[in-house]
């Protein structure tokens, strides 16, 4: 059945389902209208627009797959997306495994204050994204923080500054890291906690030393997190285009800049454009539909 | 022995985690500290203290005037919001339905989608309905994006109020509509407030997907990223980062903690043992 909850015993989630009250419909036709109106629909009319069902220019219009052809044929595009995809894939790995000791640190070292320590590492991930942005690219910059340091400690001379590292590709990495580590720990940390203790000492007790236990236990219970954590900053990152927009320059400029381009004022090419668009979110939800299974695969494990 | 961690790991850990704090907030702290500088140029050596960038913003109308927009756009689109976020909560977690799975798919698919495409996409829709852009349309925006966190706030406090207290006020004779207001609406109060403190925040802080849909009324980030390409205004733009995230961090913290001791407090009446 399509009703049954995930995770749930039978039991208790009969007993948390209320006999009486506001009709299921009252409850779901305000956001379920909004989402179709503002989200579905929206949507659907950059699909056809990939199509040229539809089109914003004036004159006949009939279904046909040029562009999406011209899309799949163009070494451009297709480059460009697979450089984003380097880029993302290579600063959520990296992230991934940095925060991976930070949760497990939180979450197992049995310090009194995790709580704490973790709204601590977390904060700066609820301030301004664009003001974080703002801070690395002062500190970036040829006249920047780093490289006026190293002038005025005579480090370096000002006639050779460390040129590479605003608007590069490592900027674009670095501050996309920066900005995404303290959301990665999170649902790490979370499948770190649930995990039971008691796994542990009775792999302890049956010979098996630090290494083992946490190779043959903690790794695998905490896998579902780490994949969450992944895909959580890698979906975002492939289709980033304010960060490098901002510190990129030519060379980190990725996929996500060549959509707005395409819907912007200079050359505009709607029907490309929607098909850029199409081609990510179609990319965007495969990978989710895989990732989820494979946390509900992991979900019994570690109940 | 603990299990988990030798007494060298644990304190090599400690170490990597303070060292990674201090790689998060080192460029909040270097913002802080050329915001008080003398130099227009934020760089080595420092020129001398000065509240003159501070001055200068509070002067900005623009900037002010920014900064009220986008108040105004999340107070209204987190308030929406949380209202969508609580019915659909609610239909979730109370509510036996076919497509239940489909549903909250949809509910929470926002999530995932990459803001370029969902910016375009609404930049089309209101092309082709022939809607101009204005706040109403950010506002619009923000609501699809901020009613999933909502949702992902509110399902799990819900699921943990006791039914048979809903139970009781039917039994009892209050209506649907006063078991909410009486009963479920109360117990779940401290998740609310955490909803639309992040819905508000989410929506004060979005770029991506208002930079297709704004109208000639500007909101704070799109004043700021305009502002970011005019290097004599970057000072005052410091000093305004530098008000901006010491607060936010202020707010939520003190709404984290808040949270915490009102839900403490709302556990120990129903007397639930686990």
């Amino acid at each position: 059945m399509a009703t049954a909850e995930g995770g749930h015993p039978p039991g208790r989630a009969r007993s948390r389902r209320l006999r009486a009250g506001l009709a299921t419909p009252t409850l779901l036709g305000l956001p379920v209208v909004w989402l179709v109106l503002f989200f579905v629909v929206p949507i659907a009319i950059v699909a056809a627009y990939s199509v040229n069902l539809y089109s914003l220019e004036p004159g006949p219009h009939e279904f046909t797959t040029a562009a999406w052809h011209d899309f799949l044929h163009s070494s451009v595009y297709l480059r460009l997306f697979w450089k984003s995809v380097r880029m993302s894939l290579t600063v959520s790995v990296i992230i991934v495994l940095l925060a991976y000791p930070l949760a497990y640190y939180l979450a197992l070292s049995g310090t009194k204050r995790k709580y704490v320590l973790l709204l601590l590492l977390i904060a700066p991930f609820l301030t301004s994204y664009l003001l974080r942005v703002l801070a690395w690219k002062v500190i970036l910059g040829n006249d920047g923080v780093i490289n006026s340091f190293l002038y005025w400690t005579g480090l370096r001379s000002p006639d050779h500054p460390l040129s590479q590292l605003l608007y590069s590709r490592f900027a674009v990495m670095l501050v996309l890291g920066y900005i995404w580590l303290p959301f990665v720990a999170l649902p790490i940390f979370v499948s770190l906690e649930s995990l039971d203790r008691r796994l542990l000492e009775a792999a302890c007790d049956l010979g098996a030393s630090r290494r083992q236990a946490f190779l043959r236990v903690t790794l695998p219970l905490s896998l579902p997190g780490v994949a969450a954590a992944f895909l959580f900053v890698f979906i975002p990152t492939l289709g980033e285009f304010v960060t490098p927009s901002l510190v990129g320059g030519a060379s980190g400029y990725m996929y996500g800049n060549q959509i707005v381009d395409l819907f912007g004022t200079g050359f505009p090419d709607w029907a490309t454009g929607s098909v850029l668009a199409m081609f990510l979110l179609v990319v965007v939800t495969v990978l989710t539909l895989v990732f989820s299974r494979f946390l509900r695969a992991g979900e019994p494990a570690s109940g | 022995m603990d299990v988990a961690l030798s007494k060298r790991g644990g304190r090599l850990l400690r170490t990597f985690f303070a060292l990674v704090v201090l790689f998060l907030y080192a460029p909040i702290v270097i913002l802080l500290i050329f915001s008080f500088n003398k130099s227009a140029i934020p760089s080595f050596p420092l020129a001398g203290f000065t509240l003159h960038w501070y001055r200068e913003f509070l002067g900005n109308s623009e900037l002010k005037d920014a900064l009220q927009t986008s108040a105004i756009v999340a107070a209204i689109s987190s308030t929406c919001a949380v209202a969508l976020g609580v019915l659909a909560a609610l239909a979730l977690t109370r509510r036996r339905f076919h497509g239940k799975s489909a549903v909250s798919a949809l509910l929470l698919s926002p999530l995932v989608i990459p803001y370029v495409v969902f910016g375009i996409s609404l930049l089309l829709l209101f092309h082709t309905v022939g809607v101009s852009r204005s706040l109403l349309t950010v506002v619009i925006g923000h609501i699809v994006i901020s009613l999933p966190y909502t949702i992902l706030v509110l399902v799990p406090r819900l699921d943990q109020v006791d039914v048979s207290l809903e139970e009781a006020a039917y039994d009892l004779g209050a209506g649907p509509v006063g078991t909410f207001r009486l009963i479920t609406f109360p117990l779940i109060l401290p998740a609310v407030v955490s909803a639309f403190l992040i819905a508000f925040t989410t929506s004060f802080d979005e770029y991506a997907v208002a930079s297709f849909v704004v109208g000639p009324r500007l909101t704070f980030p799109i004043y700021l990223y305009s502002a970011l390409r005019f290097p004599s205004q970057l000072p005052q733009v410091i000093a305004v980062a530098v008000v901006v995230l010491v607060l936010s961090l202020l707010v939520v913290i003190a709404a984290e903690l808040g949270r915490r001791v009102v839900e403490r407090r709302l556990e120990s009446p129903t007397g639930r043992i686990d």
